[in-house]
């Protein structure tokens, strides 16, 4: 037995399943990571468009040390639950402003809180209220390395505020906290002098709730999708591997079972496993034939051979049977005993003349005759049976279909359908039936003799043709005996098979034994 | 001592003022419609100016009463204000009795707020409430905020407080901003932006009705003595005759439905008048400072 692991059984649903699992995680996953992505960039959207609006008044506020009015715009009305991180530098680097002031002091240096503080992406200024906005930009071109990308469309009048267009490039990955930080930086410009830098520290944090709230309902979603799909791939599963686990059962029953009386369903289809299934189906068929023909072949070698021993043996005893017989006709002859003699010779007479009989049984001598068959001697047959029919209550269908002339020996042919008639109505009972058809193709003649009756053990089956190999209780006789015989001279084949209570002998002769015979 | 009891005498007496004057104040309005030109009043952040719902209720009650149209108008900053009474830009004003005694010439005092039954007020030193800060010596070196130069509370009674303590006030902390508002001043505190700040006892007081949550975030660690409550004043604008109008105006309001739900939205109990020597403690500590320059 396979262990439950290894086997397909378990494998093709388990392997589907986790196909199921795996896609379900990794779509969860990937609208996870893909919101995470859109939050962060909204976000850093965000940041810019803000710091963009409040750099004018930031620049004032800087320049008129109006730490207050920095602080008021920067703390927004959120206070300190605004996710965005706002901290506002001075020119000398230093914080002037931030929403977060515990942490980012006033005066503070920037350098120690804010590391690359000094990467410029974006830019805004402030031009002086006299000065257009043309001057601010023109009086800043070194400050402006991709002046190109700059949308100069946003300025306001009397500031101009420009900023780059693609956000990926300002935002710088900080990774100081368990958060992961960006910093987004808008240097702070009035008439081309710096005056401050604004930064945003942008963190993860204040979505991380949603993200993991999004992520919960993926899992969720994928969860119940999986709950349904999970049985049905489980099915599905189930049932492509059944074919080839009926294959499999198959296949271990054949080590352990007889090829002849197994019955596999084997499967069946167009797909791998169908063609499986029937290339096996054919293999069995092969190997039960081939055991079959083995079995035939090692069953007329023991037959002729069983043959040739009691033809030899005949003979051996035919010899000095003769001589006895002989001896004891002449005693007789030439002078007439007393009658205890003559009791005693009778009786070896008739002992020395049974056991030639049974002897001659032995020895068939199937082309003694040259007369040959004829339909009359079928009927004959049916004619002699006809006494035991009565006798036993039996019925006998006949139905012989004799068309092509042959050259069989009459004599052997009618005491081979003999024996079988006798054979078959013998089997048959007094309740059951019996059936002759005789038919001729081009070159053979087809006995089939059946009868349904008593059924026929298959181990009798074996070794029916042998002589006395009748068992303990029924009348040892040579009768199928002599039939193997007479087949076997006329080149001919006789096959039993038995199925519940039918029995059936299918004897197939050469129409011309001579002509065949090589 | 004796300015004490003699203050609390004649705040005493005057209480019952308005009681007697007001009836004749509401029938004598109609009568005095020559009004001309609108009322300028000029608010600053001695109260809480951010309540625009409030400051439209009370000008209109101040209009109706009058039966002229008075005209609230806002300054963030206490000089804004002083400016544009001295140059006649505005009639009277709300304003701190620093800037008052700075003008005490060009300026008279109409009335008086009365807080707590008394026309008095205090300077107060807070921090957060977590800070270890126990009185104003420990803030050396610290981030202050100030709230105007020109107020009493936020900025001249520190100033002074320090320098009778030896201390220069310019030097004593590493840093000072303006808020420009007592509230913003508290808000600053509670925030952390800075470590400490002087702030007026009543508007904190007022703001913690508005925004209770801002009492465990502050704490008070020094207290002045009591200070004449910022007056409201009238500039050389003002007709004699609207200045009485206004007086009677103001000290009726208490005795009126209306006007006492606005006092309650002001967290005041009425107004009253009072001498100037209310803010003679002022006057002395601006004269010690020697009324140096702005910053």
């Amino acid at each position: 037995m396979t262990p439950l692991v290894a086997s397909y059984r378990v494998r093709v649903p388990l392997a589907l399943s986790m196909t199921a699992v795996m896609t379900a995680t990794s779509m969860a996953l990937a609208l996870g990571l893909q919101t995470l992505h859109n939050l962060r960039e909204d976000q850093g959207r965000d940041a810019l468009q803000l710091g963009h609006a409040m750099a004018g008044l930031l620049v004032s506020a800087l320049r008129q040390d109006d730490v207050w009015l920095a602080y008021s715009l920067l703390r927004g009305p959120d206070g300190a639950d605004s996710q965005i991180t706002w901290v506002l530098a001075d020119a000398r680097g230093r914080v002037f402003a931030s929403n977060r002031p515990l942490r980012y002091r006033l005066d503070q240096p920037l350098a120690h809180t804010l590391p690359a503080a000094d990467a410029t992406s974006a830019t805004a200024s402030e031009s002086a209220p006299d000065g257009g906005p043309e001057t601010g930009a023109a009086a800043r071109p070194a400050n402006r390395p991709d002046t190109g990308s700059a949308v100069n469309s946003a300025s306001g009048p009397g500031s101009s505020v420009s900023a780059t267009a693609d956000l990926g490039a300002q935002v710088l990955a900080l990774q100081d906290d368990a958060a992961i930080r960006r910093l987004v930086h808008l240097p702070l410009d009035s008439e081309g002098t710096r005056v401050g830098d604004l930064f945003a520290v942008l963190s993860d944090r204040p979505f991380l709730a949603r993200f993991y709230e999004i992520l919960l309902g993926g899992v969720l979603v994928t969860s119940a999708v999986l709950a349904l799909l999970l049985p049905f791939g489980w099915l599905w599963g189930r049932r492509m591997v059944t074919p080839l686990v009926r294959l499999a059962e198959c296949m271990r029953r054949v080590e352990r079972e007889d090829l002849r009386s197994l019955e596999c369903p084997v499967p069946t289809g167009d797909d791998e496993i169908g063609q499986l299934g029937q290339r096996f189906a054919a293999m069995l068929g092969a190997l039960s034939e081939q055991a079959a023909l083995e079995r035939r072949v090692l069953q007329s070698e023991r037959l002729a051979a069983v043959g040739r021993v009691a033809a030899g043996v005949a003979h051996e005893i035919n010899n000095p049977l003769g001589g006895m017989l002989m001896a004891i006709d002449t005693y007789r002859g030439r002078r007439a005993g007393d009658a205890g003699t003559d009791r005693l010779l009778d009786l070896l007479d008739r002992g020395l003349q049974q056991i030639q009989e049974t002897i001659s049984a032995l020895l068939v001598e199937a082309r003694a005759d040259h007369r040959t068959l004829k339909t009359s001697d079928f009927e004959d047959v049916r004619t002699l049976v006809e006494p035991q029919l009565t006798r036993r209550g039996t019925t006998l269908t006949w139905s012989i279909r004799l068309q092509t002339a042959s050259s069989l020996p009459a004599t052997p042919v009618r005491q081979l359908l003999l024996n079988l008639v006798l054979n078959a109505i013998n089997a048959a009972g007094e309740t059951g039936s019996a059936a002759v058809r005789i038919d001729t193709t081009v070159d053979q003649l087809l006995i089939r003799v059946e009868n349904r009756g008593r059924p026929l053990p298959p181990e009798r089956l074996e070794h029916l043709f042998e002589p006395f190999a009748a068992p303990r209780g029924q009348t040892p006789g040579l009768g199928l005996w002599v039939c193997y015989q007479i087949v076997s001279q006329l080149h001919g084949r006789i096959e039993v098979a038995a199925q519940d209570d039918r029995t059936r002998v299918d004897v197939q002769l050469p129409l011309h034994p001579d002509t065949t015979d090589d | 001592m004796t300015s004490w009891s003699r203050r609390t005498f004649i705040t005493g007496l005057l209480a019952l003022g308005p009681s007697l004057i007001a009836p004749a104040t509401a029938r004598s309005a109609p009568d005095r419609a020559d009004c001309g030109e609108a009322l300028r009043f000029g608010v600053t952040p001695v109260i809480l100016d951010n309540q625009v719902g409030f400051l439209n209720r009370w000008s209109s009650w101040l209009s109706a009463r009058l039966g002229c149209p008075v005209e609230l108008v806002q300054r963030t900053r206490y000089q804004d204000i002083l400016d544009l009474l001295l140059r006649e830009q505005l009639h009277l004003a709300w304003i701190c009795g620093y800037p008052y005694v700075q003008q005490q010439e060009q300026l008279e005092i109409l009335a008086v707020p009365r807080w707590h039954g008394q026309p008095l007020y205090r300077s107060e030193i807070i921090v957060a409430g977590a800070s270890p800060v126990q009185r104003l010596e420990d803030l050396r070196g610290g981030l202050f905020a100030w709230t105007d130069p020109l107020s009493n509370s936020g900025w001249l009674y520190p100033h002074f407080l320090l320098h009778d303590r030896g201390v220069d006030p310019d030097r004593f902390f590493r840093r000072s901003i303006f808020t420009w508002g007592h509230a913003r001043s508290v808000q600053a505190v509670a925030d952390g932006l800075v470590d400490g700040a002087a702030v007026d006892s009543y508007v904190r007081e007022t703001l913690l009705l508005y925004k209770p949550a801002l009492a465990q975030t502050t704490r008070v660690i020094e207290r002045s003595p009591w200070f004449g409550f910022p007056p409201i004043v009238a500039g050389p604008a003002l007709a004699a005759a609207h200045r009485s109008a206004i007086r009677s105006t103001l000290l009726g309001q208490s005795s009126d439905a209306a006007g006492q739900a606005l006092l309650a939205d002001l967290n005041l109990d009425g107004f009253s008048i009072e001498h100037p020597q209310l803010y003679v403690e002022i006057a002395a500590m601006a004269e010690r400072l020697q009324l140096r320059p702005q910053p």
